[in-house]
């Protein structure tokens, strides 16, 4: 067993645990933090898409010993005060979820590239999101959202 | 499983030296999905994020580039100064899966993996680089032509791992290019074609052309650069060269397309890169 600490949606957090255990794993399973999703643990869905340092990765293929020390958000991160975070709000608004299942991914992945990319193009917005992969396949409100937080912000 | 974090390669190397079953840990976008399938069960993990010299970009005294192993992909296309010839590597990177995996992998990870379906291989062929490799006995550089020795095998010996990748200087006006053509954006190739061009009042004067996914190494044909220098890239030239590329190709049918498909995208690909970089009539 290893023992570390993870700064997690602003909180430090002590674990223990084995050093093949993902930070996806590390997250569902020791800190019950189920908003991130794992569908594939193999890098390919997106279900799984985390900030770490402020960059998306997926927690599936990171093991949490490997990320000691630094700092991740997940979706259960985004909204303040109990308050949906404008991109969460975005996709309820714009229609964007059917089984949700995907959405976490999707949310975090676009959250941060909206960070980054405040005036995107729809080409653009698809690209960013082409690591998020949606079973029940509703991907033009996903973009739509995407715009629409974006015009949100820039109004 | 064992897990270390040295701070140095020096007790990264001796750490692999000392546990034959123990393996080097750079981004886990390959390492980790394995470990998730159960395909592989490491005594140890050495992971290589604590080591400072493998995140560095240095420029060389010859006028290149050094990039340390454990430059992110993401990193590497972002790098303003992968530009001329050396921007088929960033252009590569760019184009390797998609943004949270660009984040994850390394090239070093890429490198050491040696799958002829990722990127950045036939990228470092057409650059011309030299892959820089550090083991118990020392450091040895081997061009990146020699390097990719077949299906994920490279002349990567026990023990040894890729430090960094050097990029020459390229020719004064040389462009580079990575074509690739994927079925959906992200996805891996199923075939590339990665261009170092350089064109004189109209004649090519530089070219070094590598194929991505067309066998279990990058192709790179020496004739074919032969019969393109000279040229003004005109149709029959470069069909003549796409000839001689599609013959020495060895593509696998996968369900990225058939073997077939494959070697038909050899002049389409070559054409196009050409063009992009620079060569269009
Ligand atoms: C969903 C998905 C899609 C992908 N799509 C593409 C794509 O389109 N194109 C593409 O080119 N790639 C693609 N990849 C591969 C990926 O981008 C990485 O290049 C690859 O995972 C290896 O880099 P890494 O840093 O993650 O290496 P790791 O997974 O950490 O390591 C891979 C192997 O190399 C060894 N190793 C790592 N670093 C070194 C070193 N410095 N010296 C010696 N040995 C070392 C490890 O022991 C391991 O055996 C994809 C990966 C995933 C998961
Ligand atoms: S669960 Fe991590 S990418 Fe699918
Ligand atoms: S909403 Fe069901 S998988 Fe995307």
């Amino acid at each position: 067993m290893i023992n570390i600490t993870l700064k997690v949606n602003g909180e430090e957090r002590a674990l223990s645990l084995p050093a093949t255990r993902t930070l996806l794993a590390a997250l569902r399973n020791d800190m019950k933090l189920t908003g991130s999703k794992n569908a594939c643990n193999q890098g390919v869905c997106g279900a799984c898409t985390v900030l770490l340092d402020g960059v998306p990765v997926n927690a599936c293929l990171v093991l949490a010993a490997n990320v000691a020390g630094r700092e991740i958000v997940t979706i259960e991160g985004l909204g303040e005060g109990g308050k949906l975070s404008p991109m969460q709000q975005a996709f309820v608004d714009a229609g964007a979820i059917q089984c949700g299942f995907c959405m976490s991914g999707m949310i975090v992945s676009a959250t941060a590239f909206l960070a980054e990319n405040p005036k995107p193009s729809r080409k653009e917005i698809r690209q960013a999101l082409s690591g998020n992969l949606c079973r029940c396949s509703g991907y033009v409100r996903v973009i739509d959202a995407v715009e629409l937080a974006a015009g949100r912000s820039g109004a | 499983m064992e897990f270390h974090q040295p701070t140095t390669l020096d007790d990264a190397l001796t750490l692999l030296a000392a546990d034959p079953e123990a393996l080097p840990l750079a981004g886990g976008a390959t390492l980790v999905a394995m470990l998730n399938a159960e395909l592989i069960e490491p005594s140890a993990l050495v992971s290589l994020g604590g080591i400072c010299e493998l995140h560095t970009i240095e420029a060389t005294p010859e006028g290149g580039l050094r990039l340390g192993a454990m430059l992110s992909h993401a990193t590497l296309a972002s790098e303003a100064r992968l530009t001329g010839g050396n921007a088929v590597m960033r252009q590569a990177a760019a184009q390797i899966a998609h943004p949270a995996v660009r984040n994850i992998g390394t090239l070093g990870g890429a490198v050491a993996h040696g799958d002829p379906s990722s990127d950045l291989p036939a990228a470092l062929v057409a650059a011309d680089a030299v892959i820089e490799v550090a083991g118990p006995s020392g450091r040895r550089s081997i061009a990146a032509e020699g390097f990719f020795e077949d299906y994920l095998t490279t002349a990567l010996e026990e023990g040894e791992m890729v430090a960094a990748v050097i990029l020459p200087p390229q020719p004064e006006s040389a462009v580079g290019h990575y074509e690739k053509f994927a079925r959906v954006h992200g996805d891996y190739a199923t075939l590339s074609v990665a261009v170092v061009l350089a064109m004189a009042s109209g004649k090519c004067s530089h070219v070094r052309i590598a194929l991505g996914a067309a066998g279990a190494t990058p192709v790179r044909v020496v004739a074919a650069e032969a019969r393109l220098i000279g040229s003004s890239l005109d149709a029959g030239a470069i069909s003549e060269a796409a000839a001689l590329l599609t013959a020495a190709s060895d593509p696998v049918d996968d369900v990225r397309g058939s073997a077939d498909y494959r070697l038909m995208l050899v002049p389409r690909l070559l054409t196009r890169a050409l063009a992009a970089a620079g060569g269009a009539p």
